[in-house]
C-alpha cells in the first residue's frame, strides 16, 4: 500500500461513519430514500468508470441494475437461495449483459452508441421486464417478494432491518469508490483515460482497445448491478418501474450534472436522485402564505433536472463536484501561500 | 538485415489513390527519410505500418513476420512506435502519465491488482514512473512533468510525443514531421538527438518531414513519394540533385530550405508564380489608400489558468505592413496572436484595431472588423468539405468564381474540393486554412507557423503571396519557423524572449546583423540545449550517457537518495542523469 492508498482508505472510513449516521432516527420513508440513494449512487458510480474514465457513452445503466435486481430476486424468492448468492448471481448477470452491450461499442462512438444503448434499455424495459415469456426471471406480474433475508447471519430486510441493509450497502459503496480512485491513479486507469482522450494514440501505443472497452463495460455493469441487486432487499419486491428507460436517462443526466469524472459525484448524485423527488411529492403541495396554492409533483423533478443540466453545462462544465474540487484546490494553494507561477518560456 | 519490408502496397480512399505499388526496405539501425509533396501518401504509409488502416493490397513484414493480421497494439508490442502529424497526446493526462502509459501498456498490467493496489502493481507503477522521468530529463522536459499535456505549446507537445514513442522501447520509430514548428536551432538539436537515440538504443527510424535541413542531415537513405508512388530513392545527395525530385517537390534550392547554414546571404526566392493571383476586393474595405496605424497593442499580458505566459507586450502594425515575430519555441508568440484575436482574454493592456478598442472582445466580433487569424491548430471543421469551408469564408452571398482565386493558389484543393477537411493530409489542411483566411480579404492577416507541414515549393509560393498582399494593402503579422525567409519578406520584426518583446528592428537590419537573432534563440532555450547535450554526450566530456545506466540509476537507487539527487539537479539547473553519472565517476576514481 502506498501512502495514497492509506489516505483514500481513511477518507472512505470517515465518509462511511458520517453517512451511516445520517438516516438514523428519521421516519422509515426517509430511511428508504437513503437506501435508494446508495443504489442510484452505484448507478452513477458505474457511469463514472464508463463515461468519466473510459469516455464511452451508455444510456442503459438502469437496465444493468434491473437485471441484477431480478437476478437476485429470482435466486432468493424463486430458488430459495441465500441473499449473498442472490447478489452474486445478480451481479454476474449484469456483467454478462455489460459485455454484450460492450460489443457494439467496439465499433460505435458518441451519439450512435448512445442510441444503441438506449435501444437496449427500451428492449429490456418492454420485452424482458414486462413480458410473460420471462416470468421465470421476473417472477410474473407480481414480481418477486423478498420478505426475510439475511447476510452473514445478520437479518437484513425491508420491514424491520432497513438500516442494517443500508449500512451493508454503504460499506460496499465506500469500498468500491476507493477501488475506483485507486484504479484512476494506476496503470489500468491510465489506459481507460487514454482511450477517452485519443483512441488512435492509445491503440498505437499498445493499448488493446477491444479488451479495455469490454472491460470498462463489464466493470461498469457489475457496479451498477451491485446497487441493483440490493433493491429487492430494501423494497421487499422487484418491479420493472424503477429500472425503466427513464431512470437510465436520469442517471446519465445527473451523473453529468454532478461531474461524471469524479467518484464523489456519485454520492452526491445518488442522494439527489433519491431524496429530491420524494421531498417534492411529499411536501410539494400546500398553501403559501395562506393564499397561494401550489402543487409540485414528481414531474417537476424531471423539468428541474433538465434546467439544472443546461445551467451546469454553461456555468460548471466540469460538473458540481468538479467545480467544488477546483475551488478547494485553489483555496489550498492560497493556504500554502504557493506563489502564482512565474512567467516561463512555456 | 531487413527489418521492415514493404512490397507493392496500395491504398485507395474511394476514388483517391493514396498509395500505389509502394515497396520499401528498412535495415536495422537505419534512418530512412520519406519525403514528397503534400498529399503524396506519406502519412498514409505510416498508418499502414502502424495498423491504423488496412491496405487494399500489398504486404508488410516486420522482422520477417507478416503484420497483416496484427492489430495496432500488437504491432506496438512487437516494437513499432510512432508520432502523429496532428498531435495526439492524451490531453487530460499529465506529461508524466503520457510517458508512463506506453511503458505499462507493453508490460500487460493487471486491472484487479491495480485497483487493489497490490505490491506487484506498486512496484510496476514505480518502475514505469521512474523510467518516464528519466526520459523526460533526457529530453529536457523535466519541468513540464506535472502539466496537463493539452496546456502545452505545440512545439513542446511534439517533443513529448517523441518521448512517448521512445518510452515504449521501440525497435522502429515512425516520425511524422517532428520538426514542424521548430526553428533552425531546435531542428539542429533534434537532428543530434535522433542520431544519438539511434546509436544508443539501436532504433531504426522512418522520418517524414518537409524541413530538408533535417532530412538531408539525419537520413541514411531517402525515398521520395509523389502521387502515392515512389518517384525516386537514393542517398541524400543523389536525391537532392535528382531533377524529377526538384521539379515535383524541392523547387529550386533556396539556401535555407535545403540546408541550414547559419550565415547565408539574403535568401533568393527563385520560383515564381506565373500570375500572381489578384484577389478581388470588396468595396467595404478601402484599398491601398489605407494608411496609419492599423493594430496597436500596449502593455498586454496574457496566459492560461495559473500561468502568465506573456507580459508588457507593445506592438504596432501599420496598414499594409508585413511584420514578423521571431523567437524560440515557447517565447510567447502564439499566445500574443491569440490574445490579439480574442481567442484568449488579455489580462492587462490595450489592443486597438483600426481605431476600435478590441481588448477582450469576442473573436467573431474582431474577425468581422477585418482581422483574420490562422491558428497553429488550423481551426477547421473536420466534417465540412473543402468547398463548403471556403464558401463559408466568402459569405453566404459570395460568388463562386471568387473561390477560383483560392484554387489558383492551391490547385491541389480543387482536386479535393468535395472531400471532408478532416480526411485531408496535414499539408492540405494547412492550405485550406490559408485559403480561407485569404478569401475573407482581411485588413490584417495573422499567420501562426504558415509553412508548417507544407512542401518547400509551396512555402516559396506562399512567401511570394505575402508580397502580393503588401502590394494590395493587406497587413500581415507573421510567426514563422523559417526566420530567413520571414525576414526576407518582412518590413519589420519583433524579437520575443521569455514572454516579452526584447527588441524591435527593421527586417533589413536584422538580416545584416545576425547576432541579434541568434542571441535570442540561444538565450531562450538553455534548458533543452543542455539537456539534449547531456542525453547525447553524458556530462559534456563526450561520454555517452548510457540509457541502461540511466534506468538503473532511476530504479535501484533508494528514494531518498534519488530525491536528494533531483533536488540538487534542480538547484544547479542540470539533469539528474548527468549529475548521477558525475558522482559515479567520482566514486570510481577514489576506489
Ligand atoms: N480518409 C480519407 N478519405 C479520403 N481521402 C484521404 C483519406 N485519408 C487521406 N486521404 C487522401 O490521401 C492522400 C494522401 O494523404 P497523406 O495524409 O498520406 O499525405 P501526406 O503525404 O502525409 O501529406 P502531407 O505532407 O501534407 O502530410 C491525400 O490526398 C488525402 O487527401
Ligand atoms: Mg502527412
Amino acid at each position: 500500500m502506498m501512502p495514497g492508498h492509506i489516505v483514500r482508505f481513511a477518507i472512505a472510513i470517515v465518509a462511511f461513519a458520517i453517512l451511516a449516521r445520517l438516516p438514523v432516527g428519521l421516519d422509515p420513508a426517509f430511511q428508504f430514500d437513503a437506501a435508494l440513494a446508495v443504489i442510484w449512487g452505484f448507478g452513477i458510480l458505474s457511469l463514472v468508470l464508463l463515461t468519466g474514465y473510459a469516455g464511452q457513452v451508455s444510456l442503459c445503466q438502469a437496465t444493468f441494475a434491473g437485471v441484477a435486481a431480478y437476478g437476485a430476486g429470482m435466486t432468493v424468492a424463486g430458488m430459495h437461495g441465500g441473499y449473498l448468492l442472490g447478489i452474486i448471481i445478480g451481479v454476474l448477470a449484469a456483467t454478462v449483459l455489460g459485455v454484450i452491450v460492450g460489443l457494439p461499442a467496439l465499433r460505435l462512438h458518441g451519439i450512435t452508441l448512445a442510441i444503441v444503448t438506449l435501444g437496449i434499455a427500451l428492449v429490456f424495459d418492454k420485452y424482458v421486464f414486462q413480458d410473460h415469456i420471462f416470468d421465470w426471471f421476473t417472477g410474473g406480474t407480481g414480481g418477486w417478494q423478498v420478505t426475510q433475508a439475511s447476510l452473514f447471519g445478520i437479518p437484513v430486510d425491508s420491514s424491520k432491518h432497513l438500516l442494517t441493509a443500508y449500512d451493508v450497502m454503504l460499506a460496499l459503496f465506500c469500498m468500491v469508490a476507493v477501488l475506483m480512485v485507486n484504479l484512476h491513479q494506476s496503470g489500468a486507469g491510465r489506459r481507460f483515460r487514454a482511450i477517452r482522450d485519443s483512441e488512435l494514440a492509445a491503440s498505437t501505443m499498445g493499448v488493446n482497445l477491444a479488451r479495455y472497452k469490454l472491460l470498462a463495460f463489464a466493470l461498469s455493469a457489475s457496479i451498477a448491478g451491485m446497487g441493483g441487486s440490493f433493491y429487492p432487499l430494501i423494497a421487499g419486491s422487484v418491479s420493472p418501474q424503477p429500472f425503466w428507460v427513464f431512470t437510465s436517462l436520469q442517471l446519465a443526466a445527473i451523473g453529468v450534472l454532478m461531474g461524471v469524472r469524479y467518484v464523489p459525484a456519485a454520492a452526491l448524485g445518488g442522494l439527489f436522485m433519491a431524496v429530491v423527488p420524494d421531498v417534492l411529492t411529499r411536501y410539494g403541495h400546500g398553501t403559501f402564505m395562506n393564499r397561494f396554492n401550489y402543487d409540485i409533483s414528481y414531474d417537476w423533478f424531471q423539468l428541474a433536472v433538465g434546467v439544472l443540466l443546461v445551467l451546469q453545462l454553461i456555468l460548471l462544465p466540469d460538473g458540481v463536484w468538479g467545480d467544488i474540487r477546483a475551488k478547494a484546490l485553489r483555496a489550498w494553494d492560497v493556504v500554502r501561500m504557493k506563489p502564482r507561477e512565474e512567467v516561463r518560456p512555456a | 538485415m531487413t527489418m521492415l519490408r514493404i512490397r507493392n502496397l496500395g491504398v485507395r480512399f474511394g476514388g483517391v489513390v493514396a498509395l500505389h505499388g509502394v515497396s520499401l526496405d528498412l535495415n536495422r539501425g537505419e534512418i530512412l527519410g520519406l519525403i514528397g509533396p503534400n498529399g503524396a501518401g506519406k502519412t498514409t504509409l505510416f498508418n499502414c505500418i502502424s495498423g491504423v488502416i488496412a491496405p487494399n493490397e500489398g504486404t508488410i513484414h516486420f522482422e520477417g513476420r507478416s503484420l497483416r493480421f496484427a492489430p495496432p497494439h500488437e504491432r506496438a508490442r512487437r516494437g513499432i512506435a510512432r508520432t502523429f502529424q496532428n498531435l495526439q497526446l492524451w490531453g487530460s493526462m499529465t506529461v508524466l502519465e503520457n510517458l508512463e502509459l506506453p511503458i505499462d501498456a507493453i508490460a500487460r498490467r493487471n486491472t484487479l491488482s491495480d485497483a487493489l493496489g497490490l505490491p506487484f502493481s506498486h512496484y510496476a507503477e514505480r518502475a514505469a514512473s521512474e523510467r518516464a522521468r528519466a526520459i523526460l530529463h533526457a529530453l529536457g522536459l523535466g519541468r513540464y512533468r506535472d502539466r496537463l499535456a493539452a496546456d502545452l505549446p505545440a512545439g513542446i507537445q511534439r517533443r513529448v510525443e517523441l518521448g512517448r514513442a521512445l518510452a515504449m522501447r521501440p525497435k522502429l520509430v515512425l516520425l511524422d514531421e517532428p520538426a514542424a514548428g521548430l526553428d533552425a536551432g531546435e531542428t539542429e538539436q533534434l537532428a543530434k538527438l535522433l542520431h544519438k537515440v539511434r546509436e544508443r538504443f539501436r532504433v531504426s527510424m522512418l522520418l517524414v518531414d518537409h524541413d530538408m535541413s533535417l532530412v538531408m542531415r539525419v537520413c541514411d537513405y531517402i525515398y521520395v513519394l509523389d502521387f502515392g508512388k515512389v518517384l525516386s530513392r537514393g542517398e541524400p545527395p543523389v536525391v537532392r540533385n535528382d531533377q524529377k525530385v526538384i521539379a515535383a517537390y524541392l523547387g529550386e534550392p533556396t539556401p535555407e530550405l535545403v540546408e541550414a547554414s547559419p550565415t547565408v546571404p539574403e535568401p533568393v526566392i527563385t520560383t515564381t508564380i506565373p500570375d500572381a493571383p489578384q484577389l478581388p476586393r470588396t468595396d467595404a474595405v478601402e484599398v491601398a489608400g489605407e494608411t496609419g496605424t492599423l493594430l496597436e497593442v500596449t502593455g498586454m499580458a496574457a496566459g492560461y489558468a495559473h500561468l502568465e505566459v506573456i507580459r508588457d507586450i507593445d506592438l504596432t502594425v501599420q496598414a499594409g505592413e508585413v511584420v514578423a515575430c521571431i523567437g524560440a519555441n515557447g517565447a510567447g508568440k502564439t499566445t500574443t496572436l491569440r490574445a490579439i484575436s480574442g481567442v484568449i482574454r488579455p489580462r492587462a493592456g490595450r489592443v486597438t484595431f483600426g481605431g476600435h478598442d478590441i481588448t477582450g472582445a469576442r473573436p467573431e466580433h474582431i474577425a468581422r472588423l477585418g482581422l483574420a487569424h490562422i491558428p497553429e491548430g488550423r481551426g477547421l471543421f473536420p466534417r465540412l468539405s473543402v468547398e463548403d469551408t471556403l464558401r463559408l469564408a466568402v459569405d453566404a452571398a459570395g460568388k463562386p468564381e471568387r473561390l477560383e482565386a483560392a484554387y489558383d493558389v492551391f490547385p491541389r484543393l480543387k482536386q479535393r474540393c468535395r472531400q471532408a477537411v478532416g480526411t485531408l493530409s496535414g499539408g492540405e489542411q494547412q492550405m485550406v486554412a490559408m485559403a480561407r483566411a485569404i478569401l475573407t480579404q482581411p485588413r490584417l492577416l495573422m499567420i501562426d507557423e504558415m509553412s508548417q507541414g507544407l512542401a518547400p515549393t509551396i512555402v516559396c509560393q506562399l512567401f511570394q503571396m505575402i508580397d502580393v498582399f503588401r502590394q494590395q494593402g493587406t497587413a500581415v503579422l507573421l510567426v514563422e519557423q523559417f526566420v530567413e525567409s520571414a525576414l526576407a519578406v518582412a518590413d519589420r520584426a519583433y524579437i520575443f524572449e521569455h514572454g516579452s518583446i526584447v527588441h524591435e528592428a527593421p527586417a533589413e537590419e536584422l538580416r545584416r546583423d545576425r547576432g541579434l537573432i541568434s542571441g535570442s534563440y540561444l538565450g531562450s532555450a538553455p534548458d533543452s540545449t543542455e539537456a539534449i547535450e547531456v542525453a547525447a554526450n553524458g556530462n559534456g566530456h563526450h561520454r555517452v550517457l548510457d540509457p541502461e545506466l540511466m534506468e538503473i540509476l532511476s530504479m535501484r537507487v533508494p528514494a531518498e537518495v534519488k530525491r536528494a539527487l533531483e533536488e540538487r539537479a534542480e538547484r544547479e539547473g542540470r539533469s539528474a542523469g548527468a549529475l548521477a553519472l558525475e558522482l559515479l565517476e567520482e566514486v570510481n576514481h577514489t576506489q
